[in-house]
């Protein structure tokens, strides 16, 4: 079996503060196969904004990533993103692996022409001239279905609404046409009808270029409309892993199943309140022993749940489970 | 979505520039402040056709000159009239070496260097000097001991007034924001050291440090004088860099260009840089009127450029001993002052007009 074209192992990232070291990430591994999405789901604070970052080693200060390898194979060739150097980390970047971050509004530069923008990363990533950049980036506007390409390619970001500056930003993820897409919340800034287009955009690009996205959400509805795979996160750790269909259909871990519960249903009128998981993600310094679930827990249990941590297991074929009590709580 | 997009193509929006510059040109003492900047800029330009004994453009045995360059570069006075032994004096030698001959005359015929002799320019007498120099019809600012012509000498000195502004301030400018922008950027021990050299130069008084370099320098030209300037006004502008850049870096767009493989110096330069302009353009603004203080200063004290330099402050200092010929003081004292709050008020504006809290402030 070939390598496949992401494969976290064991990623620790920590922030080194005033109140200690703090591992926001702690032990993820992940694996992104060609062509497929794979989505990282949790709440806020969980640290899944620290995995997308951490794989492209753009953590800043006070955050460093401790241990852990990213390996990225492309060709039969394997870099190791975490120890790479700079120069070959700059390669990647925007040339093998794109960024959609969360915020529209603010990751266009505000004093660069939109077109300007997109040429900038053509330019660093491949031996082209000026004009060729530029109606690459023409052609790039064309494929996220800007309206009047030729216009918007000398508007600048103020000159947009949001849905079109988040496509502006598929464009420049997507223009140096890398194999994976990092989307870190991408719609979360956009309005409902929007997210429904930016999603099926991303969608199709993905069935066109065959690239591999790793989209991180905390929108399951996204998700289970997009995704291959999913990895649920909490608190730093992935506690429940397997393919979309399976997660929706079994999930196992009681922080999915709260989390699935907690979906408004339109069928079921009359319902009742939504459900909920008590309580909060708990910042990293105050990570409980044992099961880092385990105060939120309706299943928990002493002593094991709070003195000893649960190892991430195969449950069924493909279906991971950070729990002590998987199979007798699924019974 | 079609109609989203119209109706945000029906809202007028403008580049920051262009709406800074809206609300600057709606300040009518910051505009005459500009205008009279402008102004000065233009009279530095065609300083030799408003003042000068060389004409503006003549013709001499059938071709075209322009004698009045040579006031910017000795160099660019043709050598037929060194070759035709004109020895600086244009109206008689134009007459007797070509009767043919014909000349534009700057709009006062007179020199920032040297004294107008009798009948020079036909029928006038010398120009006056010691103290009867006083201001007439044909002196408009009188002359100074040497019966050299003030009116002349400010004329040709406002190439150097604004040159000291921007000559020291862009080198200011450039010092000033790369270390700025080394600290802000990186932080950490490099922002130590940056910080902390910014903090040295500040705790030396300026005039201080620039005398102490002025003795050090052989043979002070005009040139040594701005960069002397330039190399200890920068402060200001690396702390208000610093300031800047450590706010940009934080922000989504310059992780999204780090996330796009571009390189520091890249990010540092390209994407924060144009976007920290606006505060880091005040302080220029302001240093380049103290610039020409400073260099109004050196020359009063009698460390500024060597005497053919016509400079407004080397004529503050020919008045220095001789303090009853109040023209000497009046009017060179006057050039620098205007220009120096011209430029004042144009920083102000521009303070004004880029940054959103001081306009919250005044509504």
């Amino acid at each position: 079996m070939a390598a496949p074209l992401l494969e976290i192992k064991d990623l620790v990232t920590v922030f080194h503060t005033s109140k200690g070291r703090l591992p926001a990430v702690d032990g993820v591994s992940l694996t992104i196969e060609r062509g497929q999405t794979l989505g990282l789901v949790g709440e806020s604070g969980c640290g899944k904004s620290v995995t997308a970052m951490s794989t492209l080693r753009l953590v800043s200060s006070p955050g460093r990533i401790e241990s852990g390898s990213i390996t990225f194979t492309r060709d039969g060739e394997s870099i190791d993103l975490v120890t790479a150097a700079e120069k070959q980390l700059r390669k990647v970047r925007g040339g093998r692996i794109g960024m959609i971050f969360q915020e529209p509004m603010t990751s266009l530069n505000p004093v660069f022409t939109i077109g300007n923008q997109i040429a900038e990363v053509v330019q660093l990533h491949r031996k082209v001239s000026r004009s060729e950049a530029r109606s690459r980036a023409l052609e790039m506007l064309r494929l996220v279905r800007v309206a009047d390409p030729e216009q918007r390619l000398d508007a600048y970001p103020h000159q947009l609404s949001g849905g079109m500056r988040q496509r502006v930003m598929i464009a420049i993820a997507l223009a140096c046409e890398p194999d994976l897409i990092i989307a870190d919340e991408p719609t979360t800034a956009l309005d409902v009808t929007i997210q429904a287009q930016i999603l099926e955009l991303l969608d199709e690009l993905q069935s066109r270029l065959g690239t591999a996205i790793l989209l991180i959400t905390h929108d399951l509805g996204v998700v289970a409309e997009t995704c291959d795979d999913v990895a649920v996160m909490y608190a730093g750790r992935i506690v429940e892993q397997a393919s979309a269909v399976e997660l929706f259909s079994h999930p196992m871990h009681p922080y999915t199943k709260g989390l699935l519960q907690a979906r408004p249903n339109v069928d079921a009128r009359d319902s009742g309140p939504l459900a909920t998981i008590p309580g909060m993600v708990p910042p990293p310094q105050d990570f409980p022993s044992g099961c880092r679930f385990h105060p939120r827990c309706s299943h928990a249990r002493k002593p094991e749940c709070n003195e000893e941590s649960p190892s991430l297991r195969e449950i069924s074929s493909g279906h991971f489970v950070r729990c002590h009590f998987a199979e007798e709580i699924n019974s | 979505m079609r109609v989203t997009e119209e109706t945000e193509a029906a809202k007028p929006s403008r580049g920051f520039w262009s709406d800074a510059w809206q609300r600057y040109r709606r300040r009518p003492i910051g505009m005459l402040a500009l205008c009279f900047v402008l102004f000065l800029t233009s009279v530095a330009l065609f300083a030799p056709a408003i003042a000068g004994t060389k004409p503006v453009v003549c013709s001499y045995k059938g071709n075209l000159y322009f004698p009045c360059l040579g006031y910017f570069n000795r160099s660019w006075e043709s050598p037929i009239f060194t070759k035709d032994k004109f020895r600086g004096t244009y109206p008689e030698n134009l007459k007797q070496k070509d009767p043919e001959s014909w000349a534009i005359w700057p709009l006062v015929f007179q020199d920032p260097y040297r004294r107008v002799r009798e009948n020079e320019w036909p029928g006038r007498r010398e120009n006056p000097s010691r103290d009867e120099g006083h201001p007439t019809r044909l002196n408009l600012f009188g002359t100074d001991q040497y019966g050299v012509d003030i009116f002349a000498k400010m004329v040709h000195g406002t190439t150097i007034a604004l040159l000291v502004g921007f000559v020291s301030m862009g080198l200011a400018g450039s010092i000033g924001v790369l270390v700025g922008a080394l600290g802000g950027y990186f932080g950490g021990w490099v922002d130590m050291i940056t910080s902390r050299l910014t903090e040295i130069v500040m705790c030396i008084p300026t005039l201080v440090l620039i005398l102490a370099l002025i003795a050090v320098v052989e043979k002070p030209t005009i040139w040594k004088t701005m960069a002397i300037i330039g190399a200890t006004g920068w402060t200001g502008i690396a702390r208000l860099t610093r300031a800047e850049f450590l706010r940009l870096r934080q922000t989504e767009f310059v992780m999204a260009a780090r996330a796009t493989g571009a390189g520091s110096l890249r990010i540092m330069f390209r994407h924060i840089l144009p976007n920290a302009l606006a505060p880091v353009l005040v302080p220029i603004t302001f240093g380049i009127a103290s610039a020409i203080l400073v260099e109004g200063s050196l020359s009063f004290l009698g460390f500024g450029p060597p005497p053919p330099t016509a400079s407004w402050g080397s004529v503050l200092n020919s008045a220095r001993s001789n303090l009853q010929l109040w023209w000497l003081v009046v009017f060179p004292g006057a050039g620098i002052f205007l220009t120096v709050l011209a430029y004042n008020l144009v920083g102000e504006g521009l303070q004004e007009a880029t940054d959103p809290r001081l306009r919250e402030a005044k509504k």
